[in-house]
């Protein structure tokens, strides 16, 4: 199944690499120039995270955003503007990686014509169980170093 | 990195100076982030890099340092208060002499946005006129020196985070609809709009003589003689009565005489004095 | 000034709390639009809400639309601060009588441009 967007309208740029851009940019650095694509061999998690928002409506699909948990947490300290020294919980990392999962996945959402509704977020350390038959698009990120990857999965 | 105090009153004090821009206590972080990617490109970190700037204080990186904390106020309707008195007070003004004319027997109004950046504010001035002028009557012209700032223009595609500055949400959803992960300004609206690259200094552009002209925050960056320069060129291309928007905190007072000066709404506005023009 | 930030997420409600502090803001917290209305109807005399869209139990426009049904509570200024951002979507927030939509994700500037245009903030030439 072709995620049915209009690539026209795009010339040429990646939408789902500016949403995350935009994000990361906005709300996690401040500044532009610390996100960029992954560059080479996409090794595996460790130990990993997984948060994802489901889009329910005339095109049903998943966004779902998986990283390390050491990143997750550096982006929690990142986005919250917490001091190295400050101590984050577990709840904390959990609600933060869940909310960028949200942003990212409602702009994805309003990319396609006649969007649906857009699910809770839900995050868990297993990757959710996915078909690699609906796999729409996968963007591996660099974030100061760091390995993220978004991927798009149809909801049949 | 935590920037010395007198790294961040060096700058602060710098910037209110050329741009009246107020940086307060609380907005070191501002100043570090802006001045990173300028301190890095010189092997420095924030501190050394202002150091080596009092030092030397070369004009070109002055400038180069109040820019990179003052650009990204591209916002929409900046300020505010010149679009309403654009509506409430100007644009009655000049087009009092022709109301009484059936709509097709009246001049166009014609605005010239100097300086214009990527597009904000000559859209902002078509979408506070729509309601009071139709658009069929708006003649718009608006220049910047940079090529890719009038492609941006005249494309009149922006980000989300772009529109999220100072847009009022029903202005967004009337005026723009989406084209993909950007809003994209209505048609109607940017053919009311004609951009074109312009130097300040040079032979006026196309499209005058003009009722009303916006340059704002752009002579704080002059020096004197660059400021009369730019206001006698204006003066030009201005119809009798015309008139002059400048930025918040600047003025034609002690730079050029031929204009009065028109308190409206908390700030003010700048008439061309009759017999005042070239 | 109080403002009522309402978000299912602890993380964007302690974001815009900070965001909404330095701008003189005394902020109260609720997790859905429920919660948020026990609040108001409780007593608290709040002049802005901050209301994200997608919440369980009650969501960013059926607050939105309870609020503007009480008399009691119209001099509340609603602003939507919502990932929710097709030109429908904020059709239809408006139309429901929210004053101010601002698209996640946000800087600071943004929102504080939106409390400006709202007179909740004052203009000044100051970052």
């Amino acid at each position: 199944m072709k995620l049915d967007l209009d690539y026209a309208v795009f010339a040429g740029t990646d939408p789902i690499y500016e949403i995350a851009d935009e994000v990361f940019t906005a709300m996690i650095d401040g500044e532009q120039g610390l996100l960029s694509l992954w560059e080479g061999e996409v090794p595996p998690f460790a130990r990993q995270m997984h948060a994802w928002v489901d889009v329910h409506g005339a095109i049903s699909g998943r966004v779902l955003l998986s990283t390390e948990q050491a990143t997750a947490e550096h982006l929690t300290r990142a986005l919250l503007g917490m001091t190295p020294d400050e101590p984050v919980a577990d709840g904390d990392i959990v609600d933060a990686l869940g909310e960028v999962a949200n942003v990212v996945g409602g702009n994805v959402k309003a990319l396609v014509p006649d969007p649906g509704a857009l699910s809770l977020p839900q995050v868990t350390h297993e990757r959710p169980p996915t078909d690699p038959e609906s796999l729409l698009y996968e963007l591996a990120l660099c974030w100061r170093g760091q390995l993220l990857v978004i991927t798009l999965w149809s909801l049949a | 990195m935590t920037l010395a105090p007198d790294t961040f009153a060096y700058v602060a004090d710098l910037v209110r100076r050329r741009s009246a821009l107020n940086l307060q206590s609380g907005k070191e972080y501002l100043v570090e982030s802006r001045l990173l990617p300028l301190a890095r490109a010189e092997g420095r970190d924030v501190d050394a890099y202002v150091r080596a700037l009092r030092a030397a204080p070369h004009p070109t990186t002055l400038e180069t340092v109040v820019e990179a904390l003052t650009t990204n106020e591209t916002s929409w309707f900046r300020d505010s208060q010149p679009f309403k008195a654009l509506v409430d007070h100007v644009v009655p003004a000049v087009t009092s002499a022709s109301a009484h004319l059936p709509l097709a027997a009246r001049p166009p109004l014609r605005i010239w946005s100097a300086a214009c950046s990527s597009g904000q504010e000559p859209y902002s001035i078509a979408m506070a006129l729509a309601d009071a002028v139709p658009l069929t009557q708006l003649r718009i012209i608006a220049t910047d020196l940079s090529q890719r700032m009038v492609e941006r223009g005249r494309a009149g595609r922006y980000s989300q985070l772009e529109v999220n500055r100072g847009l009022p949400a029903p202005m967004l959803v009337k005026h723009f609809s989406r084209a993909g992960a950007e809003w994209e300004v209505a048609a109607g609206l940017r053919n009311a709009v004609r951009f074109e690259r312009h130097n300040l200094l040079d032979a006026p552009p196309v499209g005058g003589p003009f009722d009303v002209v916006f340059m704002r925050n752009v002579l704080i960056y002059f020096d004197l003689a660059a400021k009369r320069e730019a206001l006698a060129r204006v003066r030009r291309v201005l119809k009798p009565g015309g008139y002059l928007l400048l930025g918040a905190a600047e003025t034609t007072i002690g730079v050029d005489e031929a204009w009065d000066r028109v308190p409206v709404g908390g700030g003010s506005i700048y008439r061309l004095t009759p017999g005042r023009a070239a | 000034m109080r403002a009522l930030v309402i978000d299912d997420s602890r993380t964007m409600r302690r974001i815009i709390a900070g965001v909404l502090r330095p701008l003189g803001f005394e902020t109260v917290e609720a997790g859905d639009g429920r919660e948020a209305l026990d609040l108001l109807e409780a007593g608290a005399d709040v002049d802005l809400a901050c209301i994200d869209w997608n919440m369980p139990v009650m969501n960013g426009l059926e607050f939105v639309s309870a609020v503007r049904d009480n008399r009691d509570w119209r001099d509340v200024t609603l602003m939507m601060v919502t990932t929710e951002s097709e030109h429908s979507q904020i059709v239809r927030a408006l139309a429901a009588g929210a004053h101010e939509y601002v698209i996640k994700p946000f800087t600071a500037d943004a929102i504080r441009d939106k409390l400006q245009l709202l007179g909740l903030v004052p203009f000044e030439e100051s970052v």
